[in-house]
């Protein structure tokens, strides 16, 4: 009975009109949405493989040169796009794609792509995770809003009912129906992504495990709304009222429960302005050690440390150049200084998390974005473990630089130059994302908030189909 | 009961296999609630009904397998073929059969074999009604359940119905008819029983009454009084 359900639901739904204009509509804006984003992962990781190289070339061939010039001359750490923004651009276009590494100085990551477009940005990209997380769910709407209440129209319910029909699997019969669109759709979709990220580059990041766990994800997203859309149509007398309800419920969970959280998180966990950020550091810095500022406090104090370390009463019969030692200390310093305060914008961004966590209660929508984006690397979390690796490479090359210079060079010493082949030493930036593994651990909680919200809308679905 | 007022009382009906009992009554008079009770659609507040001596109310799912219904306004799903419906229905009742079996059934109940890969939106009633008969016959039902299955049909498509009734019969389908059609009642049933405020008033064996005596006997049981011009 429920093959017979399902293949009588679908012939029906082919045969009307208006579904097949949506379907069309909708495979014509993923293809639209795929080809955009292709072409933008290819220009996007064109442009990192041309920076990445030039901007070593720049830094290889610096010439001969102070290394403590060279660190304020600074380098570059740039973020690749990762292969499945193809499928979910999270926070890419608003999160920087590189940062300048320099003495002295942690910078936030910069030349975002929404800094690079007009005001018209607000509207928003036409992107595979538009269609896949807005979209799909109207089509589930469109396709599932009178699946019962239809058979109460037409008067098919009572001749339903006197050949006996088994509820649950009539109604499963109908679930697979409306399912199977989506799961074709989808599935196509994400054949294509990984059929093309197969073929293009992507510096060795891509992998099937990932795609698929992603494709997972959307399947239960979209299980949730079919068994709400049935749920109502089970419920409600009217096709009528049961398109206007689904819609509400669409209008509230994917449009009103994240701007909502999004206020709430805002208001109750907020980020400090740039300027206070700023003046914060700065105030720190004051009252540490500044490895540029021989006759502060501070300053005096390491000496004093140092010489009584070594047994000796002088700067020049130390082994290294305490200049550049007092400089590295300097570098150590503030890099303690900028974990404070980034530890506290992540304990802020770690707070208001949890408050879209707590809210992911009243919408599948909002686990379902985390996960996508966290699985597509384009999520906060991963960008923040960009900045930390990109911060942790700044600290080392400065202690790269400082060093070099400590050892070759005697107390007082000025104008002494690395040699023009001491640049090439230097480990480039590397950076790896997260594994799949490490990204599922971090986003447990919104797994089990969806996999609640697929059993809750099932188990309701049948409580109600019981007695239809 | 239906708002404290009794819907069927006292009654006792029996419509044995190759019978068909046409219910006759005025609106209200009880004749599709006792349908009704019998598809298990309502459940009485005393008494029993049965069908092939199996409780209904106690085997709802399994009494189900036996009868087949046709309501006034069979309504069937628009966009589907009479084969596709008579296919799905027949899924439904846990049958199986091969398009041309079930272009057999369609043929049985009358129905053109231009009209078998058409849409339902485009059947009229009496089409429709036909594949509920076909529907009934993949069913193999022992029990045939009719709600006015003739109003609004024309006489000849009334008539070619009430032909499909006796082939039932022959089968050895029990069949129990709510009609107002005191003619039609008159040609196919084998018996006839009135009813009035849900009681059964009086039965007959079909063949034992004629039709102006079927006719005097209803209007007597309505209490209805000619009035003058």
């Amino acid at each position: 009975m429920i093959s017979k359900t399902f293949f009588k639901e679908t012939k029906e739904l082919f045969r009307e009109g208006r579904v097949r204009i949506s379907l069309i509509i909708v495979l014509l804006l993923l293809g639209v949405s795929v080809w955009i984003s292709t072409r933008q992962f290819q220009n996007v990781n064109a442009q990192y493989a041309m920076a990445k190289t030039s901007e070593r070339d720049v830094w290889d061939n610096q010439g001969e040169k102070n290394p403590h010039s060279a660190a304020h001359y600074g380098t570059y750490a740039f973020k690749p796009k990762y292969p499945l923004s193809l499928v979910d651009q999270g926070v890419d276009k608003y999160a920087g794609t590189s940062i300048f590494l320099e003495a002295h100085k942690r910078n936030e990551a910069q030349f975002s792509a929404a800094a690079d477009q007009t005001g018209l940005a607000r509207f928003g990209d036409l992107t595979p995770d538009f269609i896949l997380l807005f979209i799909l769910p109207l089509l589930i709407i469109l396709l599932g809003y009178n699946s019962f209440t239809k058979e109460r129209e037409m008067g098919t319910l009572t001749l339903l009912k006197s050949q006996g029909v088994s509820n649950w699997k009539w109604l499963l019969g109908k679930w697979s129906a409306l399912f199977m669109p989506v799961l074709i759709i989808t599935l196509t979709l994400f054949l294509i992504a990984g059929i093309l990220l197969d073929n293009l580059q992507d510096f060795g990041v891509f992998n099937w495990n990932s795609l698929g766990v992603m494709f997972l994800v959307y399947m239960v997203y979209y299980a949730v709304f079919i068994n709400i859309i049935l749920l109502i149509s089970s419920l409600v007398k009217k096709s009528g009222i049961a398109l206007v309800a689904s819609l509400c419920i669409w209008i509230l969970a994917c449009l009103a429960a994240p701007k909502a959280a999004s206020n709430i998180a805002e208001n109750k966990y907020p980020y400090p302005t740039r300027q206070e950020f700023a003046a914060n550091v700065l105030q720190d810095k004051k009252e540490g050690l500044d490895g540029h500022d021989p006759w502060s406090k501070e300053a005096k104090q390491l000496e004093k440390q140092v010489l009584q370390e070594y047994g000796v009463d002088s700067l020049h019969q130390l082994p290294f150049n305490f200049n550049a030692y007092r400089m590295q200390k300097g570098e150590e310093h503030e890099a303690e200084i900028y974990f404070k305060h980034y530890n506290y914008l992540k304990e802020q961004y770690s707070n208001q998390s949890n408050i879209y966590r707590s809210l992911a209660s009243i919408s599948p929508y909002l686990p379902t974005r985390f996960l996508s984006m966290a699985i597509a690397h384009t999520d906060y979390d991963t960008h923040w473990d960009f900045a930390d690796a990109a911060e942790t490479y700044r600290i080392a090359t400065q202690e790269f630089l400082n060093g070099n210079t400590a050892k070759n060079t005697q107390y007082g010493e000025r104008g002494y130059k690395a040699s023009a082949d001491f640049w090439k030493q230097l480990p480039a930036f590397q950076y790896d994302p997260p594994e799949l593994g490490s990204v599922l651990n971090r986003n447990t909680s919104n797994m089990v908030v969806l996999a609640t919200w697929l059993f809750a809308t099932f188990g309701l679905l049948f409580f109600t189909t019981k007695t239809l | 009961m239906y708002g404290g007022q009794k819907a069927l009382d006292h009654l006792n009906l029996n419509v044995k296999e190759g019978d068909i009992y046409c219910l006759l009554g005025a609106n209200g008079a009880g004749k599709t609630t006792t349908i009704n009770l019998l598809l298990g659609f309502i459940e009485p507040t005393s008494g029993t009904a049965f069908i092939n001596q199996l409780n209904v109310q106690e085997n709802l799912k399994h009494t189900k397998k036996f009868l087949a219904y046709i309501p006034e306004n069979l309504m069937l799903y628009p966009s589907l073929t009479a084969v596709e419906n008579l296919d799905y229905f027949s899924g439904i009742a846990g049958k199986t059969f091969s398009t041309p079996e079930l272009k057999g059934f369609l043929e049985e109940a009358g129905l053109q074999s231009e009209a078998f890969s058409k849409r339902i939106s485009t059947f009229s009633k009496g089409m429709r009604q036909k594949v509920g008969i076909a529907i009934a016959l993949a069913k193999e039902a022992k029990v045939l359940l009719l709600d006015e299955p003739t109003s609004g049909l024309d006489p000849k498509a009334s008539n070619e119905f009430g032909r499909l009734l006796r082939k039932l019969k022959d089968k050895k389908v029990a069949t129990l008819m709510a009609t107002h059609d005191l003619f039609r009642a008159k040609e196919v049933a084998t018996h006839i029983g009135i009813m009035k405020d849900g009681q059964l008033k009086q039965q007959f064996v079909a063949g034992d009454i004629s039709l102006s005596e079927l006719e005097s006997a209803y209007l007597n049981t309505m209490d209805y009084k000619e009035v003058a011009p």
